[in-house]
């Protein structure tokens, strides 16, 4: 036991149990996750401020099996990512997920679902995301009327004020609704 | 209620931020230097709409929280709190001061605060930053007994923490259900967890059964019932007597006698040990504590043999074993034979357990003992056994009804707020569409195809309404026809079905008993029977003992067989009928629990049948021999149900590992039609339907037989890994979607039905049948219930009579009459909620006009601002060449800038009068504003 290398700090393992949903355990399942990717690129002792700040590239995390079928495997890495470009860093993929885990409160996952949803980050889910998420959903297997004919039913659905496009509060309220969410946005690790 | 309350208050403020956010956009945006941007591109507008005016808005509406949202201590967060925690970092940020600093929070409450910061939808590093700062905060400390109540919560928390932590290290099948997530999606993990949650539930109410009424029976010695003495006189039976017939017992009828002569049965006739045993629960089985029979009727430490030489051998002598039970005060026996001094009546529970002080022993005594059996006889302990064995069995059903009720309400609750979702139907498929927990390539392809299908399916679902309401009429009346025809078809199939599974039981019965046909009832079937019997007689011992099992398990296979079968039947006749592909699924699901539950139905009636004769020389014989009534007649209703249990299991195995697999083989190495023919799908509800038979089958036989609890625990565990096998090599995931959460109620409204329905027998057996006079902890009596009766009447006077009050119609009407006012009551609260709503929705709408209304006049006047100052900007130019016109130009500037339409009518509806009202206010300010900016 005393050989072991210590990969976190007392620490900051209670600052991960704070910040996210997971405990002591389930945090370093996820750091080997996440060491698994690229077993080169990342130490195996974490306790140096540098180390955490490693970032995992968008195409590496990609290849996570929990990801890898996912369609929208890379706009969960956007979402997540602080430099915009996808890439991770643990901290980031922690959070990640997180926000997948059983005990993460709706509320918190449909903030990400949005930011995953919208494509071009206005703010706003609009047709062009709509269609967006329709190819990526359905292997862009639809055709052009259908996506049009489809994004015309959501936003008939969601959107409230009329604006033709869905503000966070309008997805909201949808996916408050919604039996499913809280079963489908939901990664076991 | 709160809750409820919550969300209002919490729509309520999100309606004020909107307004306010209104009027701030009024207020600020005009003056200052946002008023350039907007010149320079009018769609910047956008920035500024209410939805956009999040952060502003909630710090408005967040002082007004801040007192709520720190007091609230649970952390389940309501949408609107995780919402304004997030925004309230925001807000952090943008201010960079924190409020914090500005309003002293105690300990407690920066705790509450550090754990809610995981909730927050910011980046980890930013998190970290919080907590530091909450931690470095001065904050206030706290004292006394709020201290002691903070910290007492913090250990909690660390203890729940620990818990979790454990849980996750123990947590059964956690990567077998990660598999199944991963290969099949989350409609069918629900499904697993189904199963682990039953398995656990059946675990539990073994652990009460076992800590209740096995142990006992294992640790304390049986005390010496009185021995049979045939040659008594007659007792004269107080309990059956009517005015009209005397009822008498005699001796060699008496519970005693009737115990050694089953007792000798088993002995002699069912004392080797075969295999097969094992599987019929018969022999050796029967003598175990597997079974009802073999419970004493005895109250440990109360001695019949001792107390009988203190009574004067009265008439009663003989039926003592019954008649201390039904007649006499059993504590006043107890309290006086061990000349104890504390002489309170001990009320109904502590009749259970009864430690007396009077018998001192020490340390040194228990060295004495040899055996535990030892210490507890000498320890002085009663334990009324067959009371306890009627509240165990009462707790561990209402254990069951709870767990079940509280999992179907839960269901509910998330069914009530999905009834609003229904308008949703598009996003719903599209945002919660995809599995997120997918991870095999196959199944996610799959997976895409199922989705697409989905989505093209609800595309045409209003093209196949229109079909379907313009049949005509003559398809119409066929569709009908055929409808009839074969929910007709199906109904003779479930009664062909449940009279084959009588006359197989009544041939098997036959075999096995050979009492049973001198039933004249049956002479018809005699003749037939007598063949079988010429049939079955073998020639060897071997040979006659399989041919015995083959008709011990006659009926059974054949339920199992019609289980396997009918099914498949009804999913052909069923491709006729024309339903919708939803309704199908419930069709087929609700006729296949029929069979099921009609099977079982035809065995209970047939038990019924048998063990409920009046037998006419009831005082001559012990049981009903000439019937056919087994000796023991629970502990043969508990070998059914065990053996209906394993056979059960066992055709899992068989048709999960030889016929599916090979099925799966094939399939899967062939590439033509046949392959794709005998390829299976996951059928979920056929899965389902296959586990709450054998739970409904355990329900029904956990009273006759103790263990059956602990045997389903054990196959459901196996179980667990035939249908693992089942789902990931023998099929392919389903086309069809499964929702975990429509699975997830259909399971529990399919447990719940079979529940209810396999109480009523339970129920009716204990409170109604005679229980046989020659086994079980009720032996003598005339039902279990009378037990409980008895246990009741030696309650003290008062709490008796609070009892019977609750059952009279001066407690009931008035109770009644409370429960329809505060059904009148939330009926109407919740009428008022749903109105509530729809005005809410309305003045949403409404507002959403109004918005998109001014942004239209903004955006209009914005451009005659722009094509303003061009003109001015273009007589500038010319008023460098020619200065005499300007002042007139600038007249006829002012009169081309056309006024802005004021806005629509007011709305009829309350909530937007005054909203377009102000609005319309606004507007005219701006035209004021637009002529002030003109004039200069």
């Amino acid at each position: 036991m005393g050989n072991k290398v210590v990969t976190f700090t007392h620490e900051q393992l209670d600052n991960y149990q704070d910040c996210t949903f997971f405990n002591k355990k389930e945090i370093l399942k996820v750091f080997k996750k996440f060491r698994n990717l690229a077993p080169e690129l990342i130490p195996l002792e974490m306790t140096t401020p540098e180390s955490v700040k490693i970032r995992m590239p968008k195409d590496r995390i990609v290849k996570l099996p929990e990801l890898i079928e996912n369609p929208f495997a890379e706009r969960v890495c956007e979402s997540f990512s602080k430099d915009g470009y996808g890439n991770l860093n643990f901290e980031e993929f922690l959070d990640c997920l997180s926000i997948f885990s059983e005990n993460c409160p709706r509320d918190l996952k449909i903030y990400y679902a949005f930011k995953i949803y919208d494509y071009d980050g206005d703010d706003f889910i609009s047709e062009s995301d709509l269609r967006q998420v329709l190819k990526d959903l359905t292997k862009n297997e639809l055709t052009n009327d259908e996506h049009q004919k489809i994004t015309e039913k959501i936003i008939e659905e969601g959107d409230i004020d009329n604006d033709g496009k869905l503000s966070f509060l309008e997805f909201e309220t949808v996916l408050k609704r919604s039996p499913d969410f809280i079963n489908t946005f939901h990664i076991r690790i | 209620m709160s809750g409820g309350k919550e969300k209002k208050s919490s729509r309520s403020s999100k309606a004020q931020g909107w307004e306010e956010a209104g009027s701030e956009f009024y207020q600020e945006s005009y003056p200052g230097d946002q008023m350039d941007n907007i010149h320079r591109d009018p769609s910047k507008l956008a920035t500024l709409l209410p939805s956009k005016q999040r952060v502003a808005t909630n710090r408005r509406g967040r002082q007004a929280q801040e007192f709520k949202t720190t007091r609230r201590r649970n952390s389940t967060l309501t949408a609107t709190r995780t919402f304004r925690r997030g925004s309230h970092y925001q807000e952090i940020q943008v201010a960079t001061l924190p409020d914090l600093s500005e309003n002293l929070i105690n300990e407690s409450q920066t705790w509450e605060e550090i754990r809610e910061i995981k909730a927050m939808p910011v980046h980890m590093a930013q998190k970290r930053e919080l907590k530091n700062q909450l931690q470095n905060a001065t904050k206030l400390r706290l004292q006394g007994f709020e201290q002691i109540k903070w910290k007492r919560r913090k250990a909690w928390q660390k203890i729940m923490t620990k818990w979790s932590e454990y849980l996750t290290k123990m947590e059964l099948w956690r990567s077998s259900l990660k598999t199944i997530e991963g290969n099949f999606g989350t409609g069918v993990v629900a499904y697993f967890v189904f199963l682990r949650w039953l398995m656990v539930l059946n675990l539990l109410i073994f652990t009460i059964i076992f800590m209740f009424i096995i142990l006992p029976q294992l640790v304390l010695i049986e005390p010496k019932d009185l021995p049979c003495d045939p040659n008594a006189p007659p007792v004269f039976d107080e309990k059956r007597s009517t005015a009209n017939e005397s009822i008498w017992i005699y001796a060699n009828t008496s519970v005693q006698c009737c115990r050694e002569t089953y007792l000798n049965e088993i002995k002699h006739n069912r004392s080797e040990f075969s295999i097969l045993h094992l599987f019929q629960g018969t022999g050796f089985m029967e003598k175990t504590f597997l079974f009802y029979g073999m419970y004493t009727h005895q109250i440990y430490g109360y001695d019949p043999l001792a107390n009988q030489q203190q009574q004067s051998y009265g008439s009663n002598s003989y039926n003592e074993g019954t008649s201390f039970m039904s007649n006499r005060n059993l504590d006043n026996f107890i309290v006086d034979e061990n000349n104890s001094t504390n002489n309170n009546s001990t009320p109904f529970m502590n009749a259970l357990l009864n430690f007396s002080d009077n018998n001192n022993i020490t340390t040194t005594d228990l060295t004495n003992f040899t055996t535990w059996r030892e210490f507890f006889s000498k320890l002085d302990i009663y334990y009324d056994l067959p009371l306890a064995y009627i509240i165990v069995t009462i707790v561990c059903y209402l254990y069951i009804l709870v767990s079940i009720v509280k999992a179907v309400a839960h269901e509910f609750k998330d069914r009530l707020v999905e009834g609003e979702g229904q308008f949703y139907q598009y996003c719903n498929l599209i945002f919660c569409g995809w599995d997120f927990s997918l991870h095999n390539q196959k199944s996610a392809q799959i997976k895409h195809k199922a989705l697409f299908n989905e989505i093209q399916g609800l595309m045409h679902i209003k093209r196949y309404e229109f079909e379907r309401n313009n049949r005509t009429r003559d398809i119409m009346f066929k569709l009908i026809l055929i409808r009839v025809l074969i929910n007709i078809l199906v109904f003779i199939i479930l009664i062909v079905c449940a009279a084959v599974i009588f006359i197989l039981f009544n041939i098997s019965l036959s075999v096995i008993e050979p009492n049973f046909e001198t039933v004249t009832r049956y002479r018809s079937f005699n003749v037939f029977m007598g063949q079988i019997k010429k049939f079955s007689s073998g020639t060897s011992e071997l040979d006659q003992q399989f041919k015995i099992l083959f008709y011990e398990f006659l009926p059974y296979l054949c339920i199992v067989i019609f289980n396997l079968l009918v099914p498949i039947l009804f999913n052909y006749l069923i491709q006729f009928e024309q339903y919708s592909p939803l309704f199908v699924i419930k069709m087929n699901l609700f006729r296949t629990i029929g069979l099921r539950l009609s099977s079982l139905a035809v065995l209970i009636s047939r038990f019924y049948y048998l063990i409920s004769a009046k037998n006419e020389n009831s005082n001559t014989e012990c049981f009903n021999e000439s019937y056919g009534t087994p000796m023991c007649w629970e502990t043969f209703i508990g070998q059914q149900f065990y053996k209906l249990f394993i056979i059960d299991f066992a055709t899992h195995i068989l048709v999960t590992f030889f016929v599916n697999f090979p099925r799966a083989m094939i399939a899967r190495h062939m590439n033509n039609a046949f392959a794709r023919f005998i390829e299976m799908d996951f059928e979920l509800s056929k899965h389902v339907l296959d586990v709450v038979y054998s739970q409904t089958i355990c329900w029904l036989g956990t009273f006759y037989a103790p263990f059956l609890p602990a045997i389903a625990a054990v196959l459901i565990f196996f179980m667990f890994y035939i249908k693992k096998f089942a789902c990931l090599v023998n099929s392919k995931p389903s086309t069809i979607l499964y929702r975990a959460s429509r699975s997830n109620s259909l399971f529990m409204i399919i447990l719940l039905l079979s529940f209810s329905i396999s109480i009523i027998p339970v129920v009716y057996a204990i409170a109604e049948i005679m229980p046989s006079r020659s086994c079980g902890p009720f032996r003598g009596l005339n039902s279990v219930w009378e037990r409980a009766i008895n246990a009741f009447e030696k309650l003290p006077k008062l709490l008796q009579d609070i009892i019977f009050f609750f059952g009279t119609s001066s407690f009931a009407i008035p109770c009644f009459i409370v429960l329809i006012l505060f059904l009148y009551y939330y009926y109407s609260v919740s009428a008022a909620n749903k109105h509530m709503v729809q005005v809410l929705k309305n003045q949403l709408v409404l507002e959403g006009h109004d918005k998109q209304f001014l942004l239209n006049r903004l955006s209009l006047f914005i451009k005659q601002q722009q094509e303003y100052q061009k003109r001015i900007q273009r007589q500038f130019y010319d008023q460098a060449s020619t200065t005499t016109n300007s002042q007139q130009s600038q007249g006829i500037n002012m009169d081309t800038i056309p006024p802005p339409l004021l806005p629509r009518a007011p709305r009829s509806e309350t909530g937007s009068n005054d909203r377009s009202e102000r609005s319309s206010i606004e507007i005219k300010h701006h035209s004021r504003m637009s002529k002030d900016i003109g004039d200069i």
